[in-house]
């Protein structure tokens, strides 16, 4: 049984922030809504929780139409971006302040709140206050308060994103392997696509108005259904421009405004025909662009000539930012790979892995 | 190659051992003084004389005086031996003579009436209407408006506020009991003598209310505004009611807020004589004086110096251990939420 369900819901506040968003969310699913930061992913877990009244749509929990239900009554738990723990309470009382609103006896709430606390490994805090604990210790105290509840929804906004990359790292494994995320359904927000990614059973690119692509990890990654999606998803982003189709010697090939020019795959060259209109926006991943050797064959892939303009050294890999007939690319290198700024590079890449954006829209044209 | 001219580095002066930014050369001319090296240098007197000057004042206005109420505290000083200078030393008879006396002690009783019903209620009221404006008002205009009209009374000199009063609440022809004959809670020719022994305490506290709940109003009102939202939005998640809100979050987070109007309100307490002087002189016979006007009544009055200064020195003693203990409170609760 679906477990939530939100069907066209509208939101806006001087201007609209989403527009006829509809989502189903089913048990057990641990759904990642992934974007950029003010796109308005809070506001939508805030219409899930009823911090936020609709302007329009339905929200359904488990069947029930909850739209016009109050907060509390919609079994949903939600964790604040700031944790929002109570700071004059020690961690025991804050995990426990769902249970006491609902009145429950005192022996059952220290039962609940000591099984949770296990759980998260934070028992040995509960006598603390929020502010005598780390910034990870205090995440997993309020998401200690949104599991005691035992809700049928889960929504996290942003759980981990300000702490520091080992306790993510850390955090992010925890979220795998609780078991009582999986017995629900669970709207995880972040704007980091590698969290979404690494986390999400499905994951749904928010832009303005509204998810843009809902899919699972790969497919949306892979198969970015609008040049938005192929934009926020990957560090460093997809290498982006707008050209003109053009035939040359039967094959058909795009370039730029600046005159770079690359094939387009056989694979590709029938849709890309059948549209009828010149403008495109070509995508290329920074890590299917390969550095290669001079003398170096061919063998299915487009090699061009390149000037270095920038090479960082970022331990597990380089980013190369790299000018080619005016048209500045990024590229993933290898660790050891060093250059120098002006150095002449040549470049490898395999037409079949370009995306095709409409130049008006941004839609994939290829899907 | 092109070479950029090299940024000249902010001057960083070290005079008299300090760091400074302020070029020498720009000092006043009396402000100056050579080294023997020929730097130049503040001159070793401004300082001196910059903090010299008001440490003179403070001790020519406060310090002094402190020290001759010390003085006289213990010796038998009145009009008469103040000018004649021939004032002898009687120990702690002053403070034997205060502490047992009627007029002090049944001041001691009126001001606990005052800070218990005047300034602790004003505290309360001023909380319970800044939560009640924040809560219960939603419209920021709305709400503007109200919070001015209730800070208006504030912004009186407070012997003006008795002067107003007094009017209000003369028994012939006074505005209140006009008003309590009109809508008909008292016969037309029933008095109530607001100003008289048995109430006329009451009608300073009524005043005083009047004009101070702004005060601790204002404090809690701003503290509420400023307390974070989201752990409102998470208490609406987990489904605790409005009661349960107040009791558990806002006034547990609001504590030492309301601990420091607390303190405000019950500093000035003891230093309520405007409209005690106004109002009632203390009167009808003393029956609405509190200690620091009998302080005053003694010294300026009746020119018993002696006796006024103990007067003043216990009234102080009684003030310092109140305040310290609020300090107290203050300071645990400070430091149980520290470093957030």
């Amino acid at each position: 049984m679906a477990n939530l369900e939100l069907i066209d819901i509208c939101k806006g506040f001087a201007e609209p922030v989403i527009d006829r968003l509809s989502l189903t969310v089913e048990k057990g699913e641990f759904f990642v809504v992934v974007g950029p930061s003010g796109i308005g992913k809070t506001t939508l877990l805030r219409c899930v929780a009823g911090l936020e009244s609709l302007d329009a749509g339905r929200v359904v929990i488990d069947g029930k139409d909850l739209t016009r239900v109050p907060p509390y009554q919609r079994k949903v738990a939600m964790t604040f971006e700031s944790y929002a723990l109570y700071p004059h309470l020690t961690v025991f009382d804050n995990i426990a302040s769902p249970l006491k609103a609902r009145g429950l006896p005192k022996a059952e709430i220290a039962q609940r709140v000591g099984e949770v606390a296990r759980l998260l490994r934070i028992d040995q805090l509960l006598g603390r206050r929020p502010h005598e604990v780390s910034g990870g210790q205090k995440q997993r105290t309020a998401l200690g308060r949104t599991l005691v509840a035992k809700p049928d929804v889960f929504l996290l906004d942003e759980p981990i994103s300000h702490l520091d990359a080992k306790i993510r790292h850390e955090l992010r494994r925890q979220f795998h392997e609780l078991e009582e995320l999986r017995q629900v359904a669970t709207i995880y927000v972040t704007h980091d696509y590698a969290e979404a990614l690494s986390l999400g059973d499905r994951v749904g690119v928010m832009g303005p108005g509204g998810l843009q692509q809902i899919g699972p990890p790969r497919e949306v990654f892979d198969r970015p259904g609008t040049l938005f999606v192929a934009r926020h998803l990957g560090q460093p982003s997809i290498n982006a421009f707008d050209g003109v189709l053009e035939e040359n010697g039967g094959g058909l090939q795009v370039r730029s405004e600046t005159g770079f020019a690359l094939p387009v795959a056989q694979a590709h060259a029938g849709r890309l025909r059948d549209r009828n209109e010149r403008e495109i926006t070509v995508g290329i991943r920074p890590q299917f662009i390969d550095v290669v050797d001079a003398g170096v064959a061919a063998d299915g892939r487009f090699l061009f000539d390149a000037r270095v303009d920038l090479h960082e050294a970022l331990g597990a890999n380089g980013v190369l930012i790299a000018k080619a007939d005016g048209q500045s690319l990024s590229v993933i290198t290898s660790t050891s790979a060093a250059f120098e700024p002006d150095e002449p590079v040549r470049l490898a890449v395999d037409p079949n892995r370009f995306h095709y954006f409409s130049a008006d829209l941004g839609h994939n044209v290829l899907l | 190659m092109t070479t950029t001219e090299p940024t000249q580095a902010p001057a960083q002066r070290v005079i008299n051992g300090r760091a400074s930014r302020i070029d020498p050369k720009d000092y006043p001319d009396w402000f100056k003084a050579k080294r023997r090296g020929g730097s130049l240098i503040v001159h070793p007197l401004v300082p001196a004389v910059m903090v010299g000057l008001p440490i003179l004042v403070i001790v020519a206005i406060v310090i002094y005086p402190t020290i001759w109420m010390f003085y006289h505290a213990f010796h038998d000083t009145n009009m008469m031996s103040l000018f004649s200078g021939d004032w002898a030393a009687v120990g702690f008879d002053n403070f034997g003579l205060v502490l047992s006396s009627d007029r002090f002690l049944s001041s001691i009783e009126r001001l606990g009436i005052y800070l218990l019903f005047g300034a602790c209620l004003q505290v309360l009221l001023g909380t319970a209407l800044a939560l009640l404006l924040y809560e219960g008002i939603r419209n920021n205009l709305a709400r503007t408006i109200i919070l001015i009209l209730l800070v208006l009374p504030m912004m009186l000199p407070p012997s003006i506020v008795g002067v107003l009063w007094k009017f209000l609440l003369q028994a012939n022809n006074g505005a209140i009991n006009h008003l309590l004959i009109n809508i008909g809670v008292m016969e037309a020719t029933a008095r109530i003598e607001w100003l008289d022994s048995g109430l006329s305490l009451w009608s300073l506290v009524l005043a005083d209310t009047w004009q101070w709940t702004a005060l601790p109003l204002l404090i809690v009102y701003s503290g509420r505004v400023s307390l974070p939202p989201a752990v409102y939005e998470a208490a609406r998640v987990d489904g605790a009611s409005s009661w349960r809100v107040l009791s558990r979050i806002t006034l547990p987070m609001l504590r030492e807020i309301i601990a420091i109007a607390f303190i405000i309100r019950f500093m000035d307490a003891y230093k309520f004589v405007d409209k005690v002087y106004v109002m009632t002189s203390g009167g009808p016979a003393e029956s609405s004086e509190l200690p620091v006007f009998v302080a005053f009544q003694k010294g300026i009055r009746e020119f018993q110096i002696g006796e006024a200064a103990a007067y003043a020195i216990l009234i102080f003693l009684f003030a310092a251990i109140l305040v310290t203990l609020f300090l107290q409170y203050l300071k645990r609760v400070l430091r149980a939420q520290q470093t957030q």
